[in-house]
């Protein structure tokens, strides 16, 4: 062991003592555990910022709206962009649409499922429907 | 025109006639080796998208030919030149066989980081990240491969960087096993990766005796209840984490752990699916050919028919034995712990034989109790174990790598 204790580190072919490998192998499963310890802890803590601010953003969706609010003035970048190019114009909407649709926590897949399920309980066309908003409402917890 | 002697001529430079010279008899067994191999494979169906190519590859290398002739020629890599002054990969590129220069992909490590591109590309890390504390698993299970260590010690027979490379046999990783083989003993590369690959094989035969010996049937009837669902942000986050944390820590293991990140994030972050795609099965599938027939060639009658061979053999069959018993024990004490929530089978799933580990898990909970289905438990300790072992690879490598 003193040859490990000086260099700290041994030649690949050099011939070690059973006591000299008790003590690596000792080293050895302390780091493996320290290390997966560590990333169990680092993992722990990630979950837990993500279950705490989900949980928030369910408590308080006015939170959302104002988070998305502060992020849409964030876009500088975008605005310097927009200042030495050409104003983008905005793309007509189809024919026979009403309008933009403000979908709040909803992907588009739930929110087109939603409108057909509206248009088709209601009897009414999907192009005669208008549609402002579709908010996603979290079940209270148990 | 002497006929007689083209004749005599065409038999001297026969392998028919090289079979009755030095060295014909072990070339001989290694023939009938490969062909068993090639039957575990075809027939059984042992892992034979590697078994297959391991083991055409020994019969290739094995089949006597002239030195003009040679496909591989394994005192260019492991010979005393090359140990002294490094290989000479030019005389390799212009002089080399077919084996040689697919062998370069193995002596220089690559090939086992690009396979670790494509398992990292298919593998979640989901129900790890769900229950963090199978990552405990995962490190218990490395138990074995230090075990072994002193084991090899023991023997007398081997060398610190011959032993390290032995002991990795027990983390079941067959990439790992020949990324630190490739460097701490080039010259048993192909005993640890025949063993290391066959064992894992035989995984559904090596570990359930163990499970139930080491269980009670009220601790395998455990069911395991459903663990929070986690977000695609802490899929995306945990590759990079990982990389850093390791590679900081352990820099030898960069490029292979690097490797398996990069492949997981490639899957995880959802603007590179043709490249994920790729590297599940177009580079996976390639890269395992080239290391089947390469890793094979290296099994050479008169250097793998040894002493060394037949103890590599019974040290690795110790490991996994060792590995999954380590597994089993912190499983048992993880159910203590959590008042009975943590079924301890899925501690032997922390070898990291992924995802053969987990199925057997699997397979003995609805033994015990149909409609357990342990597997998705099973594979957050799976799946720590291929980072344990990569780890453990990194010590060894900084310890006896220099």
């Amino acid at each position: 062991m003193g040859t490990m204790l000086l260099s700290g580190i041994f030649a690949s072919d050099a011939k070690i003592s059973v006591v000299d490998a008790l003590l690596l192998a000792l080293i050895g499963v302390v780091i493996v555990f320290v290390v997966l310890i560590a990333l169990m802890l680092i993992v722990t803590l990630v979950g837990k910022i993500f279950d705490g601010s989900e949980k928030l953003r369910n408590e308080h969706p006015e939170w959302a709206e104002k988070v998305n609010n502060v992020k849409s003035k964030m876009t500088f970048w975008k605005k310097k962009v927009a200042e030495t190019a050409a104003p983008a114009e905005k793309p007509a909407l189809a024919e026979g649409t009403c309008g933009e649709l403000r979908l709040i926590n909803t992907d588009e897949r739930d929110a087109a499922m939603i409108m057909a399920i509206v248009a088709d309980s209601t009897g009414t066309p999907l192009n005669e429907l208008r549609f402002k908003s579709i908010k996603r409402v979290e079940d209270e917890e148990k | 025109m002497d006929i007689g002697q083209i004749i005599k001529n065409l038999w001297d430079n026969s392998g028919f006639n090289r079979l009755g010279l030095a060295g014909g008899w072990q070339s001989l067994v290694m023939i009938i080796i490969a062909l068993f191999f090639l039957w575990l494979g075809i027939k059984k169906k042992f892992e034979p998208l590697l078994l297959v190519g391991i083991a055409f590859g020994m019969l290739l290398t094995n089949l006597p030919a002239g030195d003009s002739d040679m496909i591989f020629h394994p005192e260019w890599w492991t010979g005393a030149s090359a140990v002294e002054n490094g290989v000479d990969y030019l005389n390799v590129l212009q002089h080399g066989g077919l084996l040689d220069i697919l062998y370069i992909g193995v002596k220089t490590g690559v090939y086992p980081c690009l396979i670790f591109i494509g398992v990292g590309a298919m593998t979640d890390f989901g129900p790890m990240l769900s229950r963090p504390s199978s990552l405990i698993l995962g490190a218990a299970a490395q138990g074995g491969i230090y075990l072994v260590l002193i084991l090899a010690v023991a023997t007398g027979m081997f060398t610190g960087g011959e032993a390290s490379s032995i002991s990795i046999i027990a983390g079941a990783d067959g990439p790992t096993a020949i990324f630190l083989t490739k460097t701490l003993a080039p010259h048993l590369l192909a005993p640890i990766a025949v063993a290391a690959y066959s064992y894992m094989a035989l995984i559904p035969l090596l570990q359930p005796p163990f499970m139930k010996l080491l269980t009670t049937k009220k601790e395998r009837m455990t069911v395991m209840t459903a663990t929070r669902k986690v977000s695609k942000k802490e899929k995306i986050i945990f590759p990079i984490l990982v990389t850093i944390l390791v590679s900081l820590l352990l820099p030898s293991v960069a490029p292979l752990l690097g490797s398996l990140m990069f492949g997981n994030l490639l899957k995880e972050c959802g603007v590179t699916e043709r490249l994920s795609d790729t590297a599940q099965n177009a580079l996976m599938n390639i890269v395992t050919l080239f290391l089947g027939i390469s890793v094979g060639a290296t099994a050479i009658g008169t250097t793998f028919l040894t002493e060394k061979t037949l103890l590599i053999v019974v040290l690795g069959l110790g490991g996994f034995v060792l590995a999954t018993i380590c597994g089993l024990l912190i499983g048992k004490l993880l159910y203590v712990v959590s008042k009975g929530k943590i079924n301890p089978l899925i501690g032997s799933a922390g070898v990291s034989a992924v995802p053969m580990a987990a199925r057997v898990a699997n397979t003995i909970g609805l033994q015990y109790n149909k409609g357990n289905y342990l597997l998705m438990h099973a594979m957050g300790p799976n799946v720590a174990g291929v980072i344990g072992s990569a780890v453990a690879a990194g010590f060894l490598l900084a310890v006896f790598g220099a």
